[in-house]
């Protein structure tokens, strides 16, 4: 496969000179996303993500499998990110890059490890049945920021999956089809979201969020700040090798979680949007199983 | 959910990508990318003709042997559209994401499937060749492409045209044939038990939902559409669709 093209000298030092002029080449501030929009499929548990050029699709599966034996009260949860060569044909399939494999460790930690969905709670018979939950993450347009617009994509697929509903009667577990019920939502905790600082400068001085592919490959580091809309810091991952100034990355936390606040609001609306669009008839509070919290 | 009666379309939809198309019909939505001629690996290189790929990705789960099988089948149909000879040495790359297939709402579903899944293959071609007249690839004919099952009613039987998971449970035979531009059998390919009369049954009907020869410009059109028989007219759409395509992209002239 061909490589990915280098943006030339003169590329680079453009972009970095307008970057130390506060000026970035799609006119944007230094601290500004590109235009982001979410949509969900008919099915439960697709959403599409733009960001920009960007765009990252993530569909939500479950089925009921045996549990691990080391942990028999859990349910399984996975994120799985596989780069397409639909991304761009420097990817192949079955080789994972770089790009991949920090993409998958960095969901994993924000969304998984930070005990955002209860995998007790898909538990169905103690070391013998559990719900797996399934997350697949498709690129299919890449233009920088990849790590945020997944991200996004993962929580807005798993808040809006359902799952098929399950009773326990005399040891006989019954799944239902959505035909027999109305399938029921995740047990979802808390949602965290990534938020991307790109440096730039031989100081690391220049602090820019969203940056597109173009800037992705001139930058000197990155620090990618996972946190929720109440400030809960999930993970912070500090790549590539200039240090940066410690007061500097405070700033950027307290900057990302404005920025949290307004993807979890965007969520909120677009799942209350949905949520109207598919109840038609108004039976929607009536078809449901659960309880309110 | 509900299933799209008429096929839909977009073209060039991904930046990044020589070509892109997104298709839906049926229930099935498949976003397909194409890139090339680029530069083939060593193992992947023909002297003197280009090495057609074809990726299929399913929306949840990693793909297996069944997407191993349908890619086969596209890779020897799309080679004989694509003019291959012309580009010695090179790769054309087809990608093909299915976004969203038609789920079976009386049953419940195992993401790993060993069972074939045919009625996706019309969705996977016609993407495909909409991907690939988006990237300029020079091809021979276009094609379309249908899924037909055979089902018992009483006491005869009876043709589906697009037939949804539940009617493919009951019925008896599955088959999918697609159709160059020149009139020409592409691809043919059955599961289930079926008598030569039945598959005559199916190759007409199929025919006539690929092949439908161009409909009169305007004002009788209509008197005449109404005594043909159902199903989508494909060749119809994937023509209105590249008009439309380079009606937009000549926008400025």
């Amino acid at each position: 496969m061909p490589r990915e093209a280098e943006p030339s000298l003169n590329e680079k030092q453009f972009v970095l000179q307008a970057l130390q002029e506060n000026l970035r080449l799609d006119g944007r501030e230094l601290d500004q996303y590109r235009p982001l929009d979410l949509s969900f499929g008919d099915q439960y548990g697709v959403a599409d993500v733009t960001l920009g050029r960007t765009r990252v699709l993530a569909k939500a599966t479950a089925e009921v499998t045996v549990p691990y034996a080391d942990r028999p009260l859990d349910g399984i949860f996975t994120i799985a990110t596989e780069l397409s060569p639909m991304t761009s044909p420097a990817f192949e399939v079955n080789r994972p890059t770089e790009t991949e494999v920090l993409l998958s460790r960095l969901l994993e930690k924000t969304v998984r490890r930070s005990g955002a969905l209860d995998t007790e709670s898909l538990c169905l018979v103690a070391g013998q049945k559990c719900w797996s939950v399934r997350v697949d993450v498709h690129v299919l347009s890449h233009d920088g920021n990849l790590i945020d617009a997944s991200c996004l994509a993962v929580v807005a697929a798993l808040r809006h999956f359902r799952k098929p509903d399950t009773s326990m009667d005399a040891g006989v577990l019954t799944v239902y089809t959505p035909a027999e019920r109305e399938p029921v939502p995740l047990s979802w905790l808390h949602s965290p979201f990534c938020v991307t600082w790109s440096f730039f400068g031989d100081e690391a001085d220049i602090a820019v969020l969203d940056a597109t592919w173009l800037e992705e490959q001139v930058r000197v580091g990155s620090c990618t700040i996972s946190l929720n809309k109440h400030g809960e810091i999930c993970q912070i991952a500090k790549l590539g090798g200039t240090p940066v100034d410690a007061v500097a990355l405070l700033q950027c936390t307290s900057v990302a979680l404005t920025k949290v606040k307004e993807f979890s609001d965007l969520l909120d609306t677009k799942l209350a949007e949905d949520l109207k669009r598919r109840d038609k008839g108004g039976f929607m509070a009536e078809l449901r199983a659960e309880n309110e919290r | 959910m509900t299933a799209t009666t008429a096929p839909e379309a977009a073209l060039g939809i991904l930046p990044r990508a020589d070509g892109s198309a997104k298709y839906s019909h049926a229930g099935y939505t498949v976003t397909g990318s194409v890139n090339g001629p680029i530069e083939a690996q060593r193992r992947d290189e023909h002297a003197y003709e280009a090495h057609v790929d074809v990726i299929v990705r399913p929306a949840a789960g990693v793909g297996g042997t069944r997407e191993r099988h349908l890619e086969s089948i596209l890779q020897s149909s799309l080679s004989q559209l694509i003019l291959v000879k012309d580009f010695p040495r090179s790769l054309i790359q087809i990608v093909l994401q299915v976004e969203n297939s038609p789920e079976n709402d009386y049953v419940d579903t195992k993401l790993v499937q060993a069972s074939l899944n045919f009625s996706i293959m019309p969705a996977l071609l016609q993407t495909a060749v909409l991907a690939l007249l988006s990237a300029a690839v020079p091809m021979r004919a276009t094609a379309t492409a249908t899924a037909i099952a055979v089902a018992q009613q009483g006491d005869h039987k009876k043709t589906i045209i697009d037939p949804s998971p539940r009617d493919i449970e009951t019925a008896h035979s599955v088959h999918v044939l697609a159709f160059t531009s020149h009139d020409e059998l592409l691809l043919a390919e059955s599961e289930g038990d079926f008598t030569v009369r039945d598959w005559d049954d199916v190759y007409e009907t199929a025919k006539r939902i690929c092949c439908r020869s161009a409909r009169p410009k305007e004002g009788m059109a209509m008197v005449l559409d109404e005594d043909d028989v159902g199903g989508p007219d494909m060749r119809h759409f994937l023509q209105s669709t590249m008009e439309s395509k380079v009606a937009a992209d000549l926008h400025w002239k």
